[in-house]
């Protein structure tokens, strides 16, 4: 069996990309089918091998074929023969020139780096004799709700989820996992619905009640908090490259934050996921659209800002709009449009002409491409605070006033210039108090459209064909008579129709549960994507998406209250071998917490945390001169001090040119990222050791122990560990932290002086009654604890 | 239980299920299926004393370098005053450029509105060494190792502007977010040490900071490969790594305890839930604390013989200067870092361009090649591949009036010069040549591509099979063009 794994694993390894994406899928899914499947196992070797000369960019395509396409593969030759003869290899001229003996005829030829291995012949031969079906790729057919799968542990699905993940097991010949234990399973739902891990107040209660639906009482309580948006926006906010500062060489702050604040809120509303496309692509074109609608445009509106000396505004502003059709294909398609900017498509069925009928969609705003505004560019919406809004309606109608008294003067007389002065200093108030209004950055199209062309080589100076807006022909098309907006676009983006939206949708709240989409590659469905582990649930979710009104909450509960979500994580040798990155998901998600959450979590169990929703960005500890090396002091960092060290890392000010330093693995927020790796390296064990943030939420976590828990150390280490892990620690491991806590109080006992500098670490002060030996040794325990794997980790 | 055996190899290879999840496709997932199988066979292969592996499969070839250091010159040092030797020059002075030289080239906002005067260099060149190679009287000391080095006068790049310059310089592509040539050289080749990062980037500025490009962490990013290959920036100030110091009050030894402590625990979770993920954990935590003492040994230079000092010069005793920097390089290299780039910036001579390039050269010049001297003294040159580049050059015209003190020179694409020493490079050659007016590459272009090509060459890297899978396409970091320099190889 496990020879035969490795036999299966290699052919797959030399094989083509499209099957080594199934390296992490089990064994039997890499080992070969007797029944060739077109999408699963022919089209990746036709994309990774052929379409470079017979795929769909027209510019370098060899000889007039074309495998990309139906007609094209199974086109009638003149020399006789077909591309593919279904049914018979021999009469099939695309397969004889793959196995042509003499290596001049044979394809792919030498010098283009490709080979087909003899694995890779073998199964296009196969299909080939199989009758060689042909499919479109699965990610452009309309999805249709699949029947739920039956299954034999009948009594295992809670919901329609779980049939399908328990079929796919069952054929698979693994099981699921049991459901893990209800402290473990309260402290992963709750980081993962809201960012923060539960209360001791809350695990007691969950632990008591029994209650039947206790669990999803706990999810609608943490589905009803306003941490739920805080906690699920950070992810938008990295698809839409969200920043505090442009980028580039001045890197000059802007206040996008009213967008952000947009977003969280609108998560926090629920409001449907259609509204929530329409109001952020197209809000300002919505009939009266009001200024939170206005506001919502912002996400297209985050890109980076050049405003680099000698640099060419036009240039500027053609990239923005080509990162703006990035964006929008990538975040709500999940197609890598971008590779269509200079050519057609190399793999999947986009030409360069629909790159600019998309460009065309966002090609009108009303901006030059200079950083025009303050550090912003235009487009703006002007949001004054209640008080500025009162001052400036006050100085406006004396501006008013005194405009009307002066013209009922006689002119050149002396109360004429009297009035005229004060009209003058108004007026300037007035200026000067606009400027300190924030500005936020808004779509808001020109009443004259500017013409889009094909930009030949995707370079601004050289456009080519005029073209008008339009969606890509291979998918969906628009509705008749529809206007020529982004409005337009908007709802063809969520149209039933639409292929992708609701899949690429449902994959990124799968991924932000499980750690790993339905799809792996949550950024590409199209050719060079990987295919779906479970292509039938992906669609089952799609399409009751749809029919619910594209209700989110809706959809996170259902995930997250599947038996499928609720297994335990931890993992045997047998699925360490056979589902070894848990694609068949035979056991709960178990994965490092993102950045962000981990200093979120510490300064939640050490009481720290300010819950405060929204506004400007603030400046918690940084290691001293960042910016200033960057910038070569041109930008000072000036920390904030008080509540603003606590907010929660969502407000943190982002700098796009130096990320905040603690935030390993982030998105750079340079343009849309979908999908961040996990690493695993020796500077993040330092961050957690030695940042500031850490050692000061261990010591005030350790006054905290003190002071809430008994006397003993085994009491207080014990609710440490529970505050941290959210389970009481076995006996064998508080052994282990009671010996650290007596080892360091020893250590620190001969020590007064470190004593003294690990308790002023940070600037909340201590609490003077407490023991300052135990206080250091405690938080020497208390930062063992926030370092441990199992609580950097969700599992 | 089964994993607690697989444990080490885990660790070792440090290959992770997470990370699996960020490579589809490409040739690497034949190391990591070994490791996820328990395939020993393989994990005995990948040599226990490497703090990361590189790519099974990886050098395609033979390298004749082991390690490089980039010494890179950014905001465009000007090729027509330093390297680019054109006597005949003078015959053109205060004449427009013809726009047969100039064929349309889009210039920036900074000079598109004024007149093209071509404007000589007003400093001498002498031919040095054996080979006779012409250098600029403001590189007396890089004049001295002309033997030593490979002059290339015939690169060529497309951006006008410094970001995506650079960008394209280091990644491949001028827009922020492919992997830098260092991020790229530790994926595939993995770390020479363990106790150090793989890729190492020091940064160094102008004297007076009359000018200073801002040096974006792009520059030295992973881009679309995990982020544990990007550079590790080296400061001048502080730690020398981000949170490398203890915080205050915890002494190595109490430190050193917490650190048992951790591994012990996450050792009893490793048991009882059998994440392999643990066991590389624990690892970091170690070359954490690892780090913790190799950094400040390395950063220590107290017991470097003041005769190596002295080849640095007198700026070798401040932290953060260039010529420490270079120094840094050599015993960042002693150690088995494979990848360090150090980047000086002010070349953006616009403006001053008598005086500031003349700065630019007193603070750069002698470490430059006091580095290539001394690598070449441990025997370690022949190994170590240097390459001395910016992100393009300068314009033959002025900016502003001509031979006005005041007036410098604008940004310049089509050509300019840099060097490499070192690793498998043929010294004392020139390669490439220009036209008459150091405008257009008249012989043997070196696009941006073709460099990174040859660096990658010399490491024993075919270009082309260095690839990373990322949003359906695999990436490479010469894009889709790129030809080794042959012309260039020793």
């Amino acid at each position: 069996m496990r020879a035969q794994a490795g036999v299966g694993l290699a052919i797959c390894v030399t094989a083509c990309a499209g099957l080594l994406a199934g390296a992490q899928l089990p064994k039997s899914q890499s080992r070969l089918a007797p029944l060739v499947r077109f999408s699963r196992d022919i089209q990746p070797i036709l994309a990774e091998k052929c379409f470079r000369c017979h795929g769909p960019d027209q510019k370098t395509r060899m000889a007039g074929l074309r495998l990309d396409t139906e007609y094209g593969a199974f086109a009638a030759l003149a020399s006789g023969g077909k591309v593919f003869a279904p049914g018979s290899p021999a009469h099939s001229k695309a397969y004889q020139r793959m196995v042509a003996p003499n290596a001049a005829l044979r394809m792919p030829p030498p010098g283009s780096d490709l080979t087909v291995t003899s694995a890779q012949l073998k199964v296009v031969k196969q299909w080939i004799g199989q009758g060689a079906k042909w499919e479109r790729h699965w990610s452009l057919i309309t999805p249709v709700s699949p029947p739920v799968p039956a299954v034999k542990l009948k009594r295992w699905p809670v919901n329609p989820i779980d049939n399908f993940i328990l079929a796919r097991l069952e054929g698979e010949r693994l099981a699921a996992s049991p459901g893990a234990a209800r402290e473990t399973l309260l402290r992963r739902v709750s980081l993962d619905l809201t960012g923060i891990p539960p209360t001791l107040a809350e695990i007691d209660g969950f632990l008591a009640d029994r209650i039947p639906g206790a669990f999803e009482r706990v999810v609608d309580r943490l589905l009803a908090s306003p941490r739920f948006g805080e906690r699920m926006v950070w992810d938008w906010l990295e698809a839409a490259r969200y920043s505090d500062t442009n980028g580039y060489q001045e890197d000059r702050t802007r206040p996008m934050w009213p967008w952000r604040d947009w977003a969280v809120k609108a998560i926090n509303a629920n409001m449907p996921f259609d509204q929530f496309t329409v109001e952020q692509i197209a809000g300002d074109l919505l009939p009266g659209a009001t200024l939170d609608q206005r506001i919502a445009t912002g996400f297209n509106r985050n890109h980076m800002l050049n405003g680099e000396g000698g640099r060419i505004p036009e240039e500027s502003r053609v990239e923005y709009v080509m990162d703006r059709v990035d964006t929008t294909t990538t975040v709500w398609l999940g197609l890598t449009m971008g590779c269509a900017r200079c050519h057609d498509h190399k793999y999947d069925p986009f030409t360069q002409r629909d790159y600019y009928q998309l460009y065309a969609y966002f090609n009108n705003v009303n901006e030059t491409g200079s950083v025009d505004r303050n550090g912003s560019a235009n487009p703006v919406v002007e949001l004054p605070t209640a008080e500025q809004a009162a001052r400036l309606a006050d100085l406006r109608a004396k501006v008013e006033e005194l405009s009307t008294t002066a013209s009922g003067l006689k002119e050149g007389s002396p109360e004429r210039s009297e009035a005229q002065k004060r009209f003058d200093a108004a007026k300037k108030e007035v200026e000067s108090l606009n400027n300190s209004v924030t500005l936020a950055m808004v779509m808001e199209d020109r009443k004259e459209p500017r013409q889009a062309h094909i930009l030949i080589r995707g370079t601004y100076e050289k456009p080519g064909d005029k073209v008008e807006s339009g969606v890509p022909a291979a998918l969906a098309p628009l509705p008749p008579g529809s206007p020529s907006n982004r409005l337009a676009l908007a709802h063809w983006l969520t149209s039933p129709a639409n292929s992708l939206t609701a899949r690429v949708a449902v994959n990124r709240y799968w991924q932000m549960l499980f750690g790993t989409g339905l799809v792996l590659t949550t950024e590409d469905f199209g050719i060079q994507g990987e295919k779906p582990s479970h292509p039938d649930l992906l669609d089952w979710l799609a399409t009751d998406f749809v029919r619910s009104k594209w209700d989110v909450k809706r959809l996170v509960k259902l995930i997250v209250t599947s038996a499928t979500y609720r297994q335990s994580s931890v993992a045997t040798a047998k699925m360490l071998e056979l589902d070894p990155a848990n694609r068949l998901l035979s056991r709960g998600p178990r994965y490092r917490l993102p950045a962000f959450m981990l200093r979120d979590q510490a300064l939640a169990v050490a009481g720290l945390l300010v819950e405060k929703l929204g506004g400007p960005p603030v400046k918690p500890y940084q290691p001293e001169g960042v910016w200033e090396d960057f910038s070569y002091g041109k930008i000072t960092y000036t920390q904030d001090h008080g509540e603003s060290l606590y907010r929660r890392s969502l407000y943190t000010f982002w700098r796009r040119s130096v990320a905040p330093t603690g935030m390993f693995d982030a998105s750079p927020r340079r343009v849309c990222s979908m999908r961040q790796t996990i690493t695993n390296t020796p500077l993040q064990s330092l961050t957690l050791l030695n940042d500031i943030t850490f050692v000061e939420a261990a010591r005030v976590m350790a006054e905290r122990v003190m002071k809430e828990a008994g006397w003993s150390p085994e009491e207080r280490i014990g609710y440490g560990f529970q505050l941290a892990a959210g389970r009481r620690p076995r006996p064998d491991e508080l052994r282990v932290l009671v010996e650290a806590f007596q080892r360091a109080k020893e250590q620190f006992g001969r020590d007064a002086g470190a004593v003294g500098q690990l308790l002023s670490v940070g600037e909340k002060p201590r609490d003077q009654k407490l023991s300052a030996t135990d206080l250091a040794a405690y938080a020497t325990v208390m930062s063992i604890i926030l370092n441990l794997d199992e609580v950097l980790c969700k599992e | 239980m089964k994993f607690a055996a697989n444990e080490m190899q885990h660790v070792e290879l440090e290959l992770t299920r997470r990370e699996l999840l960020g490579r589809t496709g490409t040739g690497l997932g034949a190391a990591a299926l070994a490791a996820l199988l328990g395939d020993t066979a393989f994990a005995q292969q990948a040599p226990a004393s490497l703090g990361q592996p590189g790519l099974r499969g990886l050098p395609h070839f033979a390298p004749k370098a082991k390690r490089v250091i980039y010494l890179t010159q950014s905001g465009a040092p000007s090729q027509v005053d330093l390297y680019d030797h054109k006597p005949h020059l003078q015959e053109f002075k205060g004449q427009d450029l013809p726009e047969s030289v100039r064929m349309g080239q889009r210039l920036t906002t900074m000079t598109a509105t004024q007149k093209l005067s071509i404007q000589p260099s007003r400093f001498k060149f002498a031919p040095h060494g054996k080979s006779g190679t012409y250098v600029s009287e403001l590189l007396p000391h890089i004049g001295s190792i002309v033997d030593d080095i490979c002059l290339v006068r015939s690169m060529h790049t497309e951006s006008i502007n410094h970001a995506p310059g650079m960008c394209l310089f280091l990644s491949g592509g001028e827009q922020p977010g492919r992997p830098s040539t260092g991020a790229w050289v530790s994926y595939g080749l993995g770390s020479l040490n363990q106790d150090l990062p793989a890729f190492v980037v020091m940064l160094s500025r102008d004297r007076h900071g009359t000018c200073g490009q801002l040096l974006f962490d792009y520059y030295w990013g992973s881009g679309f490969v995990p982020s544990k290959y990007q550079g590790v920036k080296f400061r001048a100030g502080g730690d020398p790594v981000l949170y490398l110091t203890n915080p205050p009050g915890i002494s190595p030894q109490v430190r050193r305890g917490m650190l048992d402590d951790i591994a012990k625990l996450n050792r009893m979770k490793q048991a009882a839930v059998g994440d392999p993920e643990i066991g590389t954990r624990i690892a970091q935590y170690e070359m954490a604390y690892r780090m913790q003492t190799s950094v400040p040994e390395l950063t220590d230079i107290s017991k470097e013989p003041s005769a190596v000092l002295e080849m640095y010069g007198p700026d070798v005793h401040k932290p953060g200067s260039y010529a420490r920097n270079c120094l840094m390089a050599r015993r960042l290299a002693e150690r088995g870092v494979r990848f360090t780039q150090l980047f000086h910036v002010g070349w953006d001579t616009h403006g001053n361009l008598m005086r500031e390039i003349t700065m630019q050269c007193e603070d750069t010049d002698r470490p430059s090649a006091a580095l290539v001297k001394d690598l070449k003294q441990r025997g370690m040159l022949d190994d170590t591949l240097v390459v001395w580049a910016g992100e393009f050059g300068r314009t033959v015209y002025s900016q502003g009036v001509i031979d006005d003190p005041k007036a410098g020179r604008d940004h310049h694409p089509r050509c300019y010069s840099i060097w490499m020493a070192g690793g498998g490079v043929n010294p004392g050659t020139v390669y490439g040549e220009t036209d008459d007016y150091s405008y257009n590459v008249s012989k043997d272009p070196v696009h941006i591509h073709d460099l990174q090509a040859t660096v990658l060459h010399l490491l024993g890297v075919d270009h082309k099979r260095l690839t990373y899978r990322f949003q359906g396409r695999d990436y490479r970091l010469t894009d889709v063009s790129g030809e080794v320099v042959r012309g260039v190889l020793a």
